[in-house]
């Protein structure tokens, strides 16, 4: 069966079949995490020839390594033998990966190396390497990966918009580069997927949302940035084309460092290096905007500090890991206090993303028993309004959407990118 | 003492009214975390408390890694605070908790600073009731540094590693 995404998906509205239909969900698997582009890690979690990671792209199991030549390879996670699993840890490192179940050898590279009791065997070992990303790029030490192999280039996936996204990210860092090696933090929740790039891209739900949060941190920066009312605040909500989208805090912080919650007395070598390396006009102007807060279709989140992977498990449940950015040449007191503020943020125990998750858990039992629309009585049933801010948002001539922070621009741009991808892979 | 020798720590001879003091104590503690009563469960850490719920063993500098929780004495003020609101959605209402303490060793012993730090395995049982009613269970070791302030016994640390703490984690909004 393929579903009808245009009966389900309208520019300000679509519906709440797409969170609970398990067709949805196997055909999202395919569409958008097999055949484009999906963000898979950062170099430097494997800064070494023979390290590697296990992650997933979309549910399909895989080993994030660098060779010994130091390029990076996103491989199945799978014995090309029998499909045993050959890596049961989060990380490790070696020369090579050996399956337990009859002991063939892979090079880091994929490669089958070596097949034990090897009379029997009469096939060319070139022939039998491990299954593995058909695209693998980076972009600023970001990886990504597309398991299809005919996704287009990485720079026409992530577009200006995801571009300037990571690069307002990394350009903060004295060297250009950052580090995301503090850590992975999983946050499970009973919820889509789809919930995450939606939530975390909403700028209209923090003061009923994270009331709790505001009122216990009366310092915090989304009290100037995302509070105070529809006609005092001046964020945005920016489509950025792509599916990629954010909310762009940069005309309301108050004061410059906001986002790092000190003074520049506290981090003075930090705004010296930063100035040497951009000149003293770009470095205020970034120690004053700070890192992003958007998301880069279909799963990573840069939210300020923090950086966040949307790892779908089933149609009803899904992993919010997040780690931090940490930069390259500073003080290792000002790393220790990003690490402090995104546990703060992020995480099962933090102050704001356990609020998000039960709203994302309550909409999930809330779309239940909800079946697609057919002719008749039940066609005006089970949709959910994204119409917020229709009127007021202006089309850039490069063609971003801009809205008032408050308004759904954000998630409409998603959802019409959703769409665009599940119809033309069909 | 470290991580590593709190691990491979023989218990300490101490009397049988201290012993006896201090089971008192985590059982307190434990009630108090169970029945979501914040302030009088704050009322039993001193000003220098560390709360941390590492991610995997606590075999690591929790200064330079990230936690689920890594709470210095201001950080767990601004937990409780907001815990306090009344509109911590994630423990609105707070979850129904029992826990379970068991295997009570006391690791080292200084009678005369009155210091005493305290290892256990429990396991909890937690019925998340904020978004449906789904029966959670969180078994783990937690460890204690408990300092006699103004006769009666406070804790300075508590550690929690849960037996799941290296994969993801349900929401863990209440004082585990």
């Amino acid at each position: 069966m393929n579903n009808n995404y245009a009966t389900l998906i309208r520019e300000d509205r679509v519906h709440g079949s797409l969170y609970t239909d398990s067709q949805v969900f196997a055909e999202e698997m395919d569409r958008i995490f097999r055949r484009g582009w999906v963000f898979v890690g950062h170099d430097s979690e494997i800064p070494e020839p023979g390290e590697w990671v296990t992650r997933r792209v979309g549910i399909e199991p895989v080993i994030m390594v660098r060779d010994r030549g130091g390029a990076i390879h996103v491989l199945a996670n799978r014995c090309a033998h029998r499909g045993n699993t050959l890596c049961w840890q989060e990380r490790g490192r070696g020369n090579s990966f050996q399956c337990i179940y009859h002991g063939w050898t892979f090079g880091l590279d994929g490669s089958l190396r070596a097949v034990s009791h090897k009379a029997g065997f009469d096939r060319d070992r070139a022939d039998l390497p491990l299954d593995r990303a058909g695209q693998v790029d980076l972009y600023r030490g970001f990886v990504f990966a597309n398991m299809s192999g005919d996704a287009g280039s990485l720079a026409d996936h992530l577009g200006a918009g995801g571009r300037d996204l990571i690069d307002r990210l990394c350009d903060l860092s004295p060297t250009g580069r950052i580090r995301l090696d503090a850590g992975w933090i999983g946050h499970r929740i009973d919820s889509n997927w789809k919930m995450w790039p939606e939530s975390d891209s909403d700028g209209y739900h923090l003061d009923f949302v994270h009331a709790s949060m505001l009122r216990a941190q009366p310092d915090n920066y989304y009290h100037d940035t995302v509070i105070g009312g529809e006609s005092a605040n001046i964020s945005r909500a920016v489509d950025h084309g792509g599916g990629h989208n954010e909310l762009d805090l940069r005309p309301s912080y108050a004061r410059e460092l906001a986002w790092l919650g000190v003074t520049r007395e506290k981090v003075g070598a930090y705004c010296e290096a930063l100035t040497a390396r951009h000149g003293k006009e770009r470095a205020d102007r970034l120690l004053w905007d700070g890192p992003p807060h958007g998301f880069i279709f279909p799963n990573l989140f840069l939210g300020e500090v923090n950086v966040a992977r949307v790892d779908p498990l089933d149609v009803g449940a899904v992993v919010h890991a997040h780690t931090v950015m940490q930069l390259e040449g500073v003080d290792p007191a000002l790393n220790r206090r990003l690490l402090r503020q995104s546990e703060a943020a992020l995480g099962p125990a933090s102050f704001i993303v356990p609020d998000d998750a039960i709203i994302a858990e309550r909409m999930q039992v809330g779309f239940h028993g909800v079946r697609p629309p057919v002719d008749g009585a039940n066609a005006r049933d089970g949709w959910i309004d994204l119409s917020r801010g229709r009127a007021r948002e202006r089309r850039e001539a490069d063609g971003r959407r801009i809205g008032h922070i408050s308004d759904e621009v954000t998630n409409r741009g998603f959802w019409h990118h959703y769409r665009h991808v599940m119809e033309s892979r069909a | 003492m470290s991580a590593t020798e709190l691990a491979t720590g023989r218990p300490q001879p101490i009397s049988e009214a201290t012993r006896r003091e201090i089971e008192a104590f985590l059982y307190l503690e434990a009630r108090l975390a169970d029945e979501s009563r914040y302030a009088d469960w704050e009322a039993l850490v001193t000003d220098d408390m560390h709360y941390w719920v590492p991610k995997g063993a606590a075999d690591y500098d929790p200064a330079e890694r990230l936690s689920y929780v890594n709470d210095n004495r201001a950080r767990l003020a601004t937990r409780i605070r907001q815990l306090r609101t009344g509109l911590r959605h994630a423990q609105t209402p707070p979850s129904p908790m029992r826990r379970l303490i068991s295997n009570i060793e006391v690791l080292a012993a200084d009678d005369v600073a009155g210091t005493y730090t305290v290892a256990s395995n429990f396991v909890l049982y937690e019925l998340a009731v904020q978004a449906g009613a789904t029966l959670r269970v969180w078994p783990g070791r937690a460890t204690h540094r408990l300092r006699r302030v103004d006769s009666e016994l406070r804790m300075s640390e508590k550690i929690v590693e849960l037996v799941t703490a290296s994969q993801p984690q349900w929401n863990m909004a209440f004082l585990i």
